[in-house]
């Protein structure tokens, strides 16, 4: 494709682009060079396993910075992070009461980078919730949960819900005094509601207090389940911003 | 960039090209470097601040103050002043529910994909926000008492009556609670035609005589029902109203999406406010205190 577009005489530019785009290990890998011509540039958004999630063309207010703060995408950009980093924490660390804790201990002690890669996965799920929210926060304001919309604001509302309880369940695995705790006063709430309400936190615990049953659950809960299920809604999402017409706008 | 892409694209006639630009590279670009700027930031405030780490579990310690992670803090302040029930559960549900529901209430679609669309946004979202702020933190203040402290100090310390106390019959006013303790409820019986009314509003019988009911709707203690459930639903409830009638009084509110922008900056406002006085501002036995003299004990 990139050859009908060929300079008829090599620059310097033309040159070094050759080199980087043009060799057989790149092709083999992208198909094709540098997108540089707007059909081209399109066909590499749409042809793109990653990039797909996008148009090919936006409108002109949505791309300013100011109209989204790109928000949504930090939000997602964090789930990202996060799960590259929990994958590698996986290694260090067993969910048993007997290991936990020295597993964390030895993992900032012993592992290079390891205490670098407790605090990123740490702080970037606690700017998750806060990117949520404030996502939350510009999709009210600029009015875009109003139709076709309302469903997506719905899907969103559940998203925030599955952010905080991914981040509740990470809480306790590292099996220290403020993990132990915060998740023993967070599940007696739970415990308050007038029905079901010793039920749920039962079944939350696998027992009437924290304990090992719960550090299996949670940790479970924490590396699979609530990963897929908030994956299964972020895909929706994703998928109603294409479906309901882009990004909202004036009519 | 974006004049190049543009121009290639303006030739053709289609719907709205002239409005759009390509998502590579406009869009692209954007999200690599906010990308970028986020991976950067976090990874030095990674390397400067560490992950908090205790000793180990130990259900035997309980440190004190014992908190929920900070984004639950705003549920465990609201515990404080209300049935653990109302909210630990039904606030939180409810709120959800709400927030969830306001595009199918909502339905205009004016002024959509603008921000702040109506002519009276801004000041409905300054006022709702500011407003909720300030009541939220009296509310705290009232009802930590921190007014009794206030004022007993203030009154010592102008030399007015150097053993000054908070009045014993503004009791029912030192705080929620007060409600409940600070009434003389049990001179508060009365008779009409003979039957003695509510002898003890502590144990007001709702069971039907002979039936069994389940026991917690046998006797009603009225004092802790009306401080810990009548009055924090009410005030929950009632202000909203307030604000939405007053903001009507005032000519700023034209729609319904006027009302959601009022209502939505209020609750940001008591999020906000709950959750910071909850992570800042509470100490020992939950007490209210300034951020530097909270410590943790473990007992
Ligand atoms: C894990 C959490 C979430 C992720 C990863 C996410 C991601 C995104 C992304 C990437 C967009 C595209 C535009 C933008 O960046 O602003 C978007 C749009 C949208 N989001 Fe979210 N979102 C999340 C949570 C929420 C929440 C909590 C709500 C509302 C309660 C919500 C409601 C919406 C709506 C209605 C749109 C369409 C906005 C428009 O048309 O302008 N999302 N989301």
């Amino acid at each position: 494709m990139a050859n009908l577009e060929r300079a008829p005489r090599k620059s310097f530019n033309d040159l070094i682009y050759d080199l980087i785009f043009k060799n057989y290990v790149w092709q083999s890998i992208f198909r094709t060079g540098y997108p540089n011509t707007p059909r081209n540039q399109m066909l590499a958004v749409a042809t793109n396993v990653f990039l797909h999630l996008h148009p090919t063309r936006i409108h002109r207010t949505h791309v300013k910075i100011t109209h989204t703060y790109c928000l949504g995408g930090l939000s997602f950009f964090m789930f990202l992070g996060l799960t590259v980093t929990g994958v590698l924490l996986m290694f260090y660390y067993v969910p048993s009461i007997e290991r936990a804790y020295q597993d964390i201990q030895e993992l900032e002690a012993n592992v290079r980078f390891g205490q670098l890669l407790r605090n990123m996965h740490r702080w970037m799920a606690h700017a998750m919730i806060i990117l949520v929210l404030l996502h939350m926060m510009r999709v009210f304001y600029t009015g875009a949960y109003k139709p076709p919309r309302e469903f997506n604001w719905v899907v969103g509302v559940v998203l925030f819900i599955l952010t905080l309880l991914l981040s509740f369940t990470g809480y306790l695995l590292p099996w220290d005094q403020l993990a132990f705790w915060a998740i023993t006063v967070g599940t007696t709430m739970v415990g308050s509601a007038p029905v079901l309400g010793d039920e749920s936190k039962f079944l939350l615990l696998g027992g009437f207090s924290v304990g090992p049953n719960a550090l299996i659950r949670f940790y479970t809960l924490h590396v699979i389940g609530l990963p897929l299920v908030i994956s299964i809604f972020m895909a929706v999402h994703f998928w109603r911003v294409r479906r309901d017409g882009g990004l909202a706008r004036p009519l | 960039m974006v004049s190049r892409a543009a121009a290639a694209i303006r030739t053709r006639p289609r719907r709205e090209r002239e409005a759009e630009v390509l998502v590579w590279p406009d869009l692209v670009f954007i999200e690599f470097i906010s990308a970028l700027i986020f991976s950067i930031a976090l990874m030095v405030l990674s390397a400067m601040v560490n992950a908090p780490l205790l000793n180990r579990a130990d259900p035997d310690t309980t440190p004190n103050p014992s908190k929920a992670p900070w984004y639950f803090l705003n549920l465990q302040e609201l515990l404080l002043h209300m049935e653990p029930a109302w909210a630990g559960v039904i606030v939180p549900t409810i709120a959800l529910v709400l927030l969830a529901a306001i595009p199918y209430w909502d339905r205009d679609t004016q002024g959509q994909g603008v921000w702040f669309g109506t002519k009276f946004a801004g000041r409905l979202t300054v006022f709702g926000f500011t407003a909720a702020t300030l009541i939220t933190s009296l509310l705290i203040i009232w009802d930590g008492s921190l007014h009794v402290v206030w004022t007993e100090n203030v009154i010592r310390g102008l030399g007015l009556n150097s053993d000054f106390t908070w009045p014993g019959g503004l009791d029912w006013f030192r705080n929620l609670r007060g409600f409940d303790t600070g009434i003389p409820w049990d001179s508060l019986g009365f008779t009409i035609g003979g039957f003695t009314m509510f002898e003890d509003w502590r144990a007001i019988p709702l069971g039907i005589p002979g039936t069994t009911t389940d026991p917690w709707l046998l006797n009603l203690n009225f004092p802790s029902f009306l401080s810990q459930q009548i009055i924090p639903v009410a005030t929950m409830v009632g202000l909203p109203v307030l604000f939405v009638l007053f903001c009507k009084g005032l000519g700023w509110i034209h729609s319904r999406r006027d009302i959601a922008l009022l209502i939505f900056s209020a609750f940001i406002g008591v999020y906000l406010t709950t959750t910071i006085v909850g992570t800042a501002f509470r100490g020992q036995g939950q007490d209210l205190k300034p951020p530097w003299d909270i410590v943790v004990l473990e007992e």
